[in-house]
């Protein structure tokens, strides 16, 4: 194992990072590989079961309404700390609650204690194009994750300047889920697209700014997910380049391969602090470069990961071009690079 | 000079690549024949790969033993399989044989990085029995491959190089001299028996024969590699594993098993211990501007529906008409021209090197005997003799000089490195582009995004070819010496 630069945090993150490690080691590890080859509904309610202890399953709701409670920063760590197992089952958890964090906000009691075990994963249906009218959602999500066999669905309608959300059942009338032919990375969040022709609202919620709040909380997660990726990429290749026996040499002594890791851990580093600065200033803007620059740094490990490998890193077996494939989710939802990088001056010229 | 009758393809091409249409000024004839073999794998890639590519890449991963023969058989058509094969025992390789390989390839890519390599590997299995001057296999195997080809049966090859404990390490001589090898070929009587393993074979599981190196004292391998040819019925042998691969998947990465395979001396291509030379270095030099050809047409294939996806409209709106998008439109195209440049400077090179042996008239000569004759058992054992060989190798070492073979293999590492990590870049940056929209097109960049990778990888990881790059070109500390009867081979 490699040593990762100390990272000072608060008691209660070291003790939440050492659980989530622990459940991630325990469910997730012997069964990465499955969870991205055959990502069943009932493999992903298994591994997440778990997750209940961790106050991952309504991590962002309040103690009081029985939810986790856990700060953005916490929910952050848990997060990093599962992705370095498995990065689809990281991002069902993400999804699933920021599809509950509007609840949350407006403070409705109703929805989330109606969320049973049975009910998740919630599908965030974000970003799409839908408006309300009349308790009826109409319009299109062209990409949403955990949409499969869903039975919630979370939507930010358009209008009223993003100060409202919508929760529609799955199974709603008007309501029509299709699968994602192909999903590349992130398989265990099984995605789809939504059509909805003037489906049943099953709750209108209205409070303050639900899309922003949802992409800030999505932004900073999938950072948090993308350095857990560069994690494992780190372990693994460290792992495997002191095994392998080339040029004369076990490969980690050959510079190039050092450079290859060192590039790694500078990537950790660095996820880390962006998201951890995000997620003490607040705002849109940090969370906004912490993402476009976790996943880049994400990117780049995984490929570098799959070379340190060589052949072996191109096959499932070892585990490493799975991680290529998740890092490039991580990077490609929920908006591409050039829309957030316009959209960031947008904001800071309007602060 | 005119191209009325061309087909657009074939206009295209000319306008891609201006170096070939300044040679059809010279040569009309010899470019227009390459010309043609691009229309032909234009028109395999609209009427066959492109059809197939998505679902079969898909159905791969699920059935990852799968092979899709209809698609082998239909390249047959377009006689891609002798595309290595000399014209002189019927194959298509004339003058412009790497030139018209690598554009080949490129088309073919752009269709499916799997299928492009499916039918690459092929020729790459062919290559040694051509390199090494095995005239005696001419005759049997090479006309086997173009007369099964006429009738649309597939007779495949594949080239097994790399070993499960040495990848890197036997694509470059310093480094084979301290590899740990597995694989041992014995010196028995009458030949050699094969033990040990090859693992990631491109169409390893479907080629029914062999190129394989090995070495023959597994304590010295850079002195005694050798390379052998085998045959799929040979008894020991078998190939009992495919690859669960992320992309390229229509060509399987197989492994080969050898079990006490014995391989006679007739099989042996070249010198017992010319295996690096004869075996890796100058086909290296002839193959990696071709492979560098695999990443550009993956690249093109991202861009080409990159550039679909750009102009479908959505809510009104087409993704084209923004600035920024045409930005990225124009660094993609502007990549795919910089790897063309890379990888034709070396094909055209390398063309310029081998047709001085493969064309002359003392060789073509050879192939005046009738067939009868030369593939009767007397002619044959003559040419699978000492004395046969260094007959053969003379005539071709008087052709191909050691500098001309050295600065192609820098070359060919140069262009096959570029090309690779280019095609990964503009993959990913498509991808960026894209985000996860629900267009089918995204699909496809998916898809050439995860092919992209293996190109980085295989024929040599890019840090190698850097190596290879810099020892050959820079440090010049890495002379290939064009093995023959009275030298060694690698210095």
């Amino acid at each position: 194992m490699i040593k990762l630069p100390d990272f000072h945090e608060d008691q209660e993150y070291r003790i939440l990072r050492e659980t989530a490690a622990a459940y991630a080691a325990k469910e997730l590890a012997p069964q990465a590989e499955q969870l991205d080859l055959d990502p069943a509904q009932w493999r992903i309610k298994e591994a997440i079961a778990r997750a209940e202890d961790l106050g991952m399953l309504a991590a962002l709701i309040p103690e009081d309404y029985g939810g986790g409670g856990l700060d953005d920063y916490a929910f952050c760590v848990a997060l990093e700390e599962i992705a370095v197992e498995e990065a689809g089952v990281a991002a069902v958890l993400l999804a699933h609650n920021a599809a509950l964090l509007p609840a949350a906000m407006g403070e409705f009691k109703a929805l989330i204690t109606g969320v049973g075990p049975d009910a998740y994963p919630a599908c965030l249906a974000f970003p799409g194009d839908v408006s309300l009218s009349e308790g009826k959602v109409k319009g299109r999500v062209p990409f949403a994750l955990n949409a499969q066999e869903c039975s919630l669905i979370t939507l930010l309608p358009e209008g009223g300047g993003g100060t409202q959300a919508v929760t529609v059942r799955g199974d709603a009338a008007g309501v029509e889920i299709t699968a994602e032919p192909y999903q590349m990375g992130l398989r265990a969040a099984r995605a789809g697209s939504i059509r909805l022709d003037d489906a049943e609202a099953s709750n209108v919620i209205s409070g303050g700014d639900m899309a922003g709040a949802v992409q800030r909380v999505l932004l900073l997660g999938l950072a948090a997910i993308a350095t857990g990726i560069s994690r494992n990429a780190l372990q693994k290749a460290y792992a495997y380049a002191r095994e392998r026996y080339q040029g004369g040499k076990i490969i980690i002594e050959h510079q190039q391969m050092r450079i290859f890791l060192a590039e790694m851990l500078a990537a950790v580093e660095q996820g880390r602090a962006l998201v951890k600065k995000a997620c003490e200033d607040g705002g849109s803007v940090p969370a906004m470069v912490a993402w476009l620059r976790a996943t880049e740094y994400a990117c780049k490990s995984a490929t570098d990961g799959v070379q340190v490998h060589g052949g072996y890193g191109y096959m499932r077996d070892y585990g490493m071009e799975r991680l290529m494939r998740d890092a490039k989710y991580c990077q490609m939802y929920p908006m591409t690079s050039q829309e957030a990088l316009l959209r960031l001056l947008e904001l800071s010229e309007a602060g | 000079m005119g191209v009325r009758g061309m087909s657009e393809r074939g206009k295209q091409l000319l306008l891609d690549f201006p170096p070939l249409a300044a040679l059809r000024e010279h040569d009309r004839k010899g470019i227009d024949e390459v010309i043609r073999l691009v229309e032909g794998c234009a028109e395999y890639k609209r009427t066959v790969a492109q059809p197939m590519a998505l679902d079969l890449d898909e159905r791969m991963e699920r059935e990852p033993e799968y092979f899709e023969w209809d698609l082998m058989r239909e390249a047959c058509k377009y006689n891609i399989f002798s595309l290595a094969i000399p014209k002189a025992v019927g194959g298509l390789a004339d003058k412009y044989m790497i030139s018209g390989m690598a554009l080949a390839v490129e088309e073919l890519s752009s269709a499916c990085g799997g299928i492009g390599l499916a039918l690459a590997a092929h020729s790459l299995g062919v290559a040694p029995v051509i390199a090494s001057g095995a005239m005696a296999h001419w005759d049997t195997v090479l006309h086997e491959i173009v007369e099964e080809e006429k009738k649309g049966n597939p007779v495949l090859m594949a080239y097994g190089i790399t070993e499960p404990s040495a990848g890197t390490d036997v694509e470059e001589p310093e480094f084979l001299e301290v590899a740990r090898i597995g694989m041992e070929a014995k010196k028995t009587k009458g030949g050699y028996v094969l033990n040990g393993r090859k693992c990631f074979i491109s169409g390893g599981s479907e080629a029914k024969y062999f190129t394989v190196t090995a070495a023959t004292d597994r304590n010295r391998p850079l002195e005694t590699w050798t390379t052998f040819l085998v045959e799929r019925d040979m008894e020991g042998f078998s190939t009992p594993r495919v690859e669960l691969k992320m992309g390229q998947r229509a060509c399987h990465a197989a492994e080969l098993l050898f079990e006490d395979v014995f391989v006679p001396n007739s099989h042996v291509l070249g010198y017992e211990g010319d295996g690096m030379a004869n075996g890796i270095l100058i086909i290296m030099a002839a193959s990696r501007g071709p492979v560098g050809a695999i990443a550009t047409g993956i690249a093109r294939g991202a861009y080409e529906h990159f550039l679909a996806w750009a102009r479908e409209r959505r809510n009104g709106k087409r993704p084209i008409d923004e600035d920024r998008i045409r930005m990225v439109l124009a660094d993609m195209l502007g990549t795919i021209h910089e790897n063309r440049g890379l990888y034709i400077n070396h094909s055209l090179g390398g063309d310029a090197l081998f047709r001085n042996a493969f064309t002359h008239p003392i060789f073509l000569a050879a192939f005046l005997i009738p067939r009868a004759i030369r593939a009767s058992w007397p002619y044959a054992a003559f040419l699978n003799s000492y004395y046969g060989k260094s007959f053969v190798n003379i005539l071709f070492r008087y052709f191909i000089k050691d500098e001309e073979v050295t600065d192609m293999l820098a070359k060919a590492s140069l262009a096959k490195f570029s090309c690779a990590d280019n095609a990964m870049e503009l993959t990913s940056r498509a991808l960026e582009i894209m985000g996860t929209d629900d267009s089918v097109e995204r699909r496809w960049v998916e898809k050439a995004f995860r092919d992209a990778k293996l190109t980085q990888i295989y024929e040599g990881t890019n840090q190698l070819n850097r190596l290879a790059f810099y020892n050959t070109e820079i440090a010049k500390t890495l002379k290939v010496e064009v093995p023959g009867p009275f030298k060694k081979g690698v210095r």
